[in-house]
């Protein structure tokens, strides 16, 4: 057993399609750590947050979390690795036709039984919880309302409830902010990093925008071509740093990714 | 010369579509020894049925009123039934939430089969093994409806996209968990709109199987047909147009309601 929260060594992931998206990524993430992942956009980035909890099945390596080697669980440990580890998506991945509250209480889902979840037998417990991390962000009078009748930046305000919610000790957030605007942004990053903070959770966090990486991170990681290229303090990272790991995409760098939102997404 | 105007290669294909329909219709005329004298006949018969047609009597009402209950209530047995059976089925099948790809594809390939073999066989089947009946349109039907909510229902979860269900997945949740919280709140509406739609479809088919002896009122009109008893016969086709007519009224309303509430 290792003293990281996270431990990763040689992870390898080849999709069937012949592309290698991770070639050997080493990485330790001690508790509280707030890590921002660099990169240009398929570099593996996404891929490496989603091997951690297998949304993606690693082709190899080891990844243990908290003592559990997380590569090796079966269906049973699989969900109780995953039950402690939050996720935040770009594209908020909410139920829309469920209330915010909802939305957030399916947090504890990873904690209950099949049927008690079935019929979401929520604890009042549960349900003050929810309520009071959905006041935090702001959006107490929001919660009875349906999730696809919010904003963009109230929709991710409510996935980072979900991920609280579980009460968890890693949160991988991918691209959180990719399809919001600044000022939504600001106050996306805001929830996370001052709630990971408050309650000690670790973040690994993907973006795109330097500037954002530095202004948050505790430490930073560059991914390029699906290799770990930087690995240090955010001071460390020169604007020289910088321009080779998003050599050849520069424009990347600081510009919000333009027509990410996704306006026609229809889950009628 | 004049200037030709059109695509070619389409027009080349359109000359050889109907070059070879015409040649093929001569052999198929004669093959089934249609002949103008017959349809003269018949035509000069017209006049007479539509007479007989006419004296429509509601003598038969209540009889009629009562098989169409019977017909109303085996389409709706077999599509509750149905609904419960594909609820289930489609999740297994569906990319996005099949547990296993193995016993999805193999699942698959069975309705496959089961949608390629028409209802009217399958009723027959279920009538040469439970006899005459209801039971046998309720049993037979069960599989063609069956096979169109699972068609349906797993395009519309893969359509729904990955998202709520990668969700639910990531944060530990069961298989259950994914289906019930995740994918079900998800397309609830567009599935009852196909609950709705497929409800009407099997009225209407339950009154043609009657006819081969699934029970209610399509018992009735085949009876009528084959003593040649028109007046009732009437009667009958007209409950009949009348109850589809109203029924997709109300479906259709239904539908649309259902679409407005979706955005």
């Amino acid at each position: 057993m290792s003293s990281f929260l996270l431990e990763i060594k040689g992870l390898t992931k080849k999709y069937s399609a012949g592309t290698i998206a991770l070639s050997g990524i080493d990485l330790q993430v001690k508790s509280k750590e707030f890590i921002a992942v660099i990169g240009p956009s398929g570099a593996g980035k996404s891929t490496l947050l989603r091997c951690i909890n297998r949304l993606v099945e690693p082709s190899s390596g080891s990844i243990e979390f908290a003592g559990d080697r997380v590569d090796q669980a079966n269906a049973r440990e699989l969900r109780r690795v995953r039950s402690q580890i939050g996720m935040i998506f770009q594209h908020y991945n909410l139920v829309n036709r469920l209330s915010v509250l909802e939305n957030v209480l399916h947090g504890r889902l990873g904690y209950m039984s099949s049927i008690a979840g079935m019929f979401s037998r929520y604890s009042e417990e549960d349900k003050k919880k929810a309520i009071a991390l959905l006041r935090k962000v702001g959006l107490e009078n929001e919660m009875y309302k349906r999730a696809d009748e919010l904003s963009g930046g109230q929709k991710q305000r409510v996935g980072v409830c979900r991920a609280l919610a579980q009460q968890p000790r890693l949160i991988l957030a991918d691209e959180p902010i990719a399809s919001l605007d600044p000022k939504s942004s600001a106050v996306v990053m805001d929830a996370i990093h001052r709630n990971c903070a408050e309650q000690g959770i670790a973040c690994l966090v993907n973006l795109h925008q330097v500037d954002v990486a530095k202004r948050y991170a505790s430490r930073i990681i560059g991914i390029k071509n699906g290799k770990m290229v930087f690995d240090g303090p955010p001071e460390a990272l020169t604007d020289h740093h910088a321009a080779l790991i998003y050599e050849g995409k520069e424009s990347q760098m600081y510009q919000q990714p333009v027509g990410e939102e996704p306006q026609d997404r229809r889950y009628a | 010369m004049k200037i030709p105007i059109s695509h070619k290669a389409t027009r080349r294909n359109q000359r050889w579509f109907f070059a070879v329909m015409i040649v093929l219709f001569v052999p198929c005329a004669f093959y089934l020894k249609l002949s103008y004298s017959q349809f003269a006949d018949g035509v000069g018969r017209i006049p007479d049925i539509v007479k007989q047609f006419l004296q429509i009597s509601p003598e038969d009402l209540p009889v009629l009123l009562r098989e169409l209950l019977t017909s109303l209530i085996i389409a709706f047995l077999s599509v509750v039934i149905s609904v419960f059976l594909s609820l289930l089925l489609s999740f297994l099948i569906a990319d996005t939430t099949a547990p296993n790809r193995w016993i999805a594809k193999g699942l698959r390939l069975i309705v496959v089969i089961v949608r390629t073999i028409p209802t009217t066989i399958w009723v027959l089947l279920a009538v040469a093994s439970m006899g005459f009946g209801s039971m046998a349109g309720v049993l037979g039907l069960l599989f063609p409806t069956t096979s169109f909510l699972i068609k349906s229902f797993t395009a519309q979860i893969d359509e729904a996209g990955k998202e709520p269900v990668e969700a639910i997945r990531a944060l530990g949740g069961t298989w259950w968990h994914v289906v019930f919280n995740g994918a079900i709140p998800t397309l609830y509406t567009t599935f009852l709109a196909l609950i709705a739609f497929n409800f009407e479809i099997t009225v209407a088919e339950t009154v043609i199987l009657g006819m081969v002896g699934a029970g209610g009122i399509g018992v009735l009109l085949q009876e009528y047909i084959s003593y040649y008893e028109f007046a009732p016969l009437l009667m009958g086709i007209l409950v009949v147009f009348l109850t589809l007519f109203a029924l997709e009224l109300m479906t259709n309303r239904i539908r649309k309601r259902l679409a407005r509430g979706a955005r």
